[in-house]
């Protein structure tokens, strides 16, 4: 897969590329068992610190998306961490209202949310396109 | 890090006009390893710092290790372990690129031909037997590159090594950087104006100001335990930011107030909240850039000494 990393994101480095990662799991565009590149190859396609990489990695695995095998790699987990199904519903109708609010005060509709979030899940599923600078 | 530093500051100072001091008191370290960038603005000791590791320069107070030898009482044995680039720094123009190349390899017993070889390709400069005075800026940098690593260094000095190169020739400067740490795991002091550089190098900054250190961080720490909150300026003073705790310094910009603060954003926010009553401070983590303006940056008001 293709990473973008900037420098002058308000994310550090290291959390872009997780951030990437998991967006590409999300959207499909990595699968178990994927190789990952390793430390040093991802470290200079990107012209960043190895160590980066690494810490972006050892997050990642960390929370159990990654998995890495001495001598012979690192590769996309084949189990997904599993947490309660009902605290993820939870969380998500939370987040659901906090867009919603967001929206309906700068007047969009319905329908306009739900365009936004089917934009985003293409994007998901296609991988970064250049899109417009977050506020940082 | 427990192992002892391989170049290490003690309570360095230097001054070249009495009573006008470069560096006041500086002490810091840069261990096996470890890439640490200089950071600080034009003036604040940088170049003096590099020269000192260099042997360059004495110490007026203080004292510097490499390796842990004084440089300037061990000068070949510590030169023979260190690499240094330096931004404003000559080659001889009238020799040739190879003479140039043939004249380092007999100075240094650790010579890599292989490891020149491929730096030459690299740089497309096999059989260039260019004067070092005919060649660009970017070309001259990238001989003296290879005429600071081809040695194999455990320590390389890169003192503003980007200045005055276009941006295709930075990238380059930092991608071989950026293999030598991949395979020889070489050490790096580097000071640099240019702050996305020094993102991509990661590792640690070490802020200089005024001749002393205003701040020492790993770089993801810097950029995720650190903060800037903006609110306008009539919302509160000077003297109610200075009492909180983790303020660094603030500024007025356009009638807001620009806090650099010691925390994550959600709890500089709660803390504005809650001891000044604040609610509507926008609190951010920043890129390095950004910090960096706002801690050193053209001030209207200063932070208390």
């Amino acid at each position: 897969m293709q990473f973008l990393v900037n420098p002058s994101d308000g994310l550090p480095i290291y959390r872009q590329i997780m951030r990437q990662v998991m967006d590409a799991i999300a959207g499909g565009r990595l699968r178990s068992g994927d190789r990952m590149l390793s430390h040093r190859e991802l470290s200079e396609q990107l012209v960043i610190a190895p160590l980066t990489v690494k810490k972006a990695y050892d997050e990642l695995e960390a929370l159990g998306y990654i998995e890495s095998y001495r001598g012979r790699g690192t590769f996309v987990a084949a189990h997904f961490p599993k947490t309660k199904q009902a605290a993820v519903n939870a969380q998500l109708h939370e987040s659901a209202q906090a867009l919603l609010t967001q929206a309906y005060l700068t007047g969009l509709r319905l329908p306009d949310v739900l365009r936004i979030v089917r934009e985003a899940d293409q994007s998901l599923t296609n991988g970064p396109t250049p899109r417009r600078k977050e506020n940082t | 890090m427990t192992n002892p530093a391989i170049l290490q500051f003690r309570d360095v100072h230097r001054a070249f006009v009495r009573g006008q001091p470069v560096l006041a008191g500086v002490t810091f370290g840069v261990h096996e390893a470890e890439v640490v960038s200089l950071v600080g603005r034009n003036g604040t000791g940088k170049t003096t710092l590099m020269q000192i590791a260099m042997g360059m320069l004495f110490p007026q107070a203080g004292s510097v290790r490499v390796f842990g030898l004084s440089p300037t009482d061990h000068p070949v044995d510590v030169k023979r372990r260190i690499g240094y680039v330096a931004g404003g720094q000559a080659l001889p123009g009238q020799f040739r690129i190879d003479e140039m190349l043939a004249f380092h390899r007999t100075l240094f017993p650790t010579w890599d031909p292989s490891l020149e070889k491929e730096l030459l390709k690299r740089f497309g400069l096999v059989g260039n037997t260019t004067k070092i005075g005919k060649l660009s800026m970017g070309q001259a940098r990238q001989v003296a590159l290879l005429c600071a690593v081809c040695h194999r260094p455990e320590l390389l000095l890169l003192d503003e090594p980007a200045a005055g190169l276009d941006a295709a020739a930075r990238r380059e400067f930092l991608e071989t950087s950026i293999q030598l740490l991949n395979r020889e795991g070489t050490s790096i002091l580097v000071s640099s104006h240019h702050l996305n550089d020094v993102e991509r190098l990661g590792g640690r900054v070490v802020l200089l100001d005024n001749g002393t250190i205003r701040l020492d961080e790993e770089l993801d720490d810097l950029r995720e335990g650190y903060c800037v909150a903006i609110m306008p300026e009539y919302s509160t003073t000077e003297a109610a930011l200075c009492q909180l705790p983790g303020f660094m310094r603030t500024r007025v910009v356009y009638g807001d107030w620009r806090a650099v603060f010691r925390g994550a954003p959600a709890e500089v926010e709660a803390l504005l909240a809650s001891s000044l009553g604040i609610t509507d401070a926008r609190c951010a983590s920043v890129p390095l850039e950004e910090f960096f303006v706002e801690l050193v940056g053209g001030a209207r008001a200063e932070s208390p000494a």
